[in-house]
């Protein structure tokens, strides 16, 4: 008998020390489920033309996503390498691309509802909320939303797909690939300032009409 | 668009089937990045000017109804393989799933050419020895981009010829026709390879967009296989402990 109550007595403990984890991951959690459900609300009301819809969509996703932290992450060491105006052109035509990204791929996932699963806490201010993103077609997609917590304010600042056990975290991908980039045109920011420039123009050119 | 990059991994193995020193979490060693750099070079060549247009005149000859027959076709055939590598690896569930895929469709299938397993809800999946020798804890080795065969490691390069070794196909004879088997083999090849490089004509436009497209692949098909191994199956406990820290370059 001692020991079921010394069980029952850790228990209470446990409970005890995960109960601010716990508030902080309920927060995180709605936070997600409001915006996303905002974000892709944008993207299906049929009121909207292919510009206002892309317009109400970018004002979501400026208020859900600290892009300057995502444009800085994205480049790594040359944030600190690039000059003022390089690094300001630069967060421009970044913004405007992964926006880009994030609307044609949102879009084609015909999201229904976002449907919040539960949340892991990498640190006080570092969350994961892993999602369930409806969809029409019954194909439901495994979404994972990373939110940093800054003067008490939430922000996204990267999004997972798993695909098939595959988790693909969009900006750490991203990244990757512009320190490839810019490792080998000897950190040369035009270089990558115009192939952005012409990703986004050809994703503009997929967009939905 | 990353659904279809994915894919795009699987494009460049061409029909054959992808971290340094670990500089990028997750990634398999690439120190001959110069040399499979040119191999991709050559293979995206090779794609454009050959077998790009080749699986265009496929696809303008073959219905895609003929096309999904034959994919359900050649992987029906993969299952003595796919059966054998879910045995090695212990996993008992998936053998069985194997098993009877393979029974059905090879019987209400018409040798495989319908996939009615997939209505029954077993679904279908892929195992190789690549995937039972890192199960059995070999590791991958340097990642490699051959030419013609797209990325692979050692590991798995050595996994496919073991995989070929283990197809009833290749060890079938013909009493009447000595020649069929290598003619069967050789179609197989060829079809297999065009229906797989028209199914995934998109998501070559998609990796060939990227940035850098060959980093897209080695992290890509690096992920993939890990995934594969895994059998599709996430360690939560585990998923986020790599990611890098955000605020590293924040002003």
């Amino acid at each position: 008998m001692k020991r079921y109550y010394r069980y029952f007595a850790l228990a209470g403990a446990a409970v005890l020390m995960l109960a601010p984890t716990s508030q902080a991951d309920a927060k995180t959690e709605s936070y997600v489920q409001e915006n996303a459900s905002d974000v892709l609300a944008s993207l299906n009301d049929p009121s909207l033309d292919s510009e206002e819809r892309t317009e109400k969509f970018n004002t979501y996703m400026d208020e859900f996503t600290d892009m300057t932290a995502v444009s800085n992450f994205a480049i790594g060491k040359y944030a600190r390498r690039f000059s003022e105006d390089e690094l300001a052109r630069y967060r421009k035509v970044f913004r405007e691309y992964a926006l880009a990204v994030y609307e044609n791929e949102l879009d084609a996932y015909r999201g229904e509802a976002v449907i919040v699963k539960d949340s892991v806490d990498r640190s006080a201010t570092d969350s994961i909320v892993n999602t369930v993103i409806k969809r029409q077609d019954g194909k439901d997609m495994d979404v994972r939303w990373r939110v940093l917590t800054r003067d008490g304010k939430y922000q996204v600042v990267d999004v997972a797909l798993n695909l098939d056990g595959n988790l693909i975290w969009l900006a750490i991908e991203q990244r990757a690939q512009f320190l490839a980039l810019l490792d080998r045109s000897n950190g040369s920011a035009e270089a990558l300032i115009d192939k952005i420039e012409s990703m986004k123009r050809k994703l503009e050119t997929e967009k939905r009409s | 668009m990353t659904q279809r990059l994915f894919a795009a991994v699987l494009a460049m193995g061409l029909g054959a089937c992808a971290s340094t020193q670990n500089l990028e979490s997750g990634t398999v060693p690439d120190p001959y990045e110069g040399f499979n750099r040119q191999m991709f070079a050559f293979n995206s060549g090779v794609d454009k000017y050959a077998l790009g247009p080749a699986a265009d005149l496929y696809e303008t000859v073959t219905p895609e109804y003929g096309r999904d027959r034959l994919s359900d076709f050649l992987h029906n055939l993969k299952s003595p393989v796919i059966f054998v590598n879910d045995v090695l690896q212990g996993e008992s569930d998936r053998a069985s799933e194997t098993f009877a895929r393979f029974f059905l469709n090879s019987t209400l299938g018409i040798a495989g050419l319908w996939d009615v397993a997939e209505y029954t809800g077993i679904e279908k999946h892929n195992e190789d020895f690549g995937q039972t020798l890192a199960v059995w804890g070999v590791d991958s080795g340097p990642f490699l981009i051959l030419p013609l065969m797209g990325p692979t490691t050692p590991r798995d390069l050595f996994g496919s010829g073991v995989d070929r070794a283990l197809d009833p196909l290749v060890w079938t004879e013909f009493d009447n026709n000595p020649d069929l088997d290598d003619h069967i083999e050789m179609s197989r090849g060829i079809l297999g390879g065009l229906n797989a490089r028209v199914a995934l004509d998109d998501a070559l436009e998609q990796l060939n967009a990227q940035p850098e497209p060959y980093i897209a692949l080695r992290r890509l098909y690096s992920s993939q296989r890990q995934a594969e191994i895994r059998n599709g199956r996430i360690d939560e406990e585990d998923a986020y402990e790599d990611l890098p820290d955000f605020d590293e370059f924040e002003e």
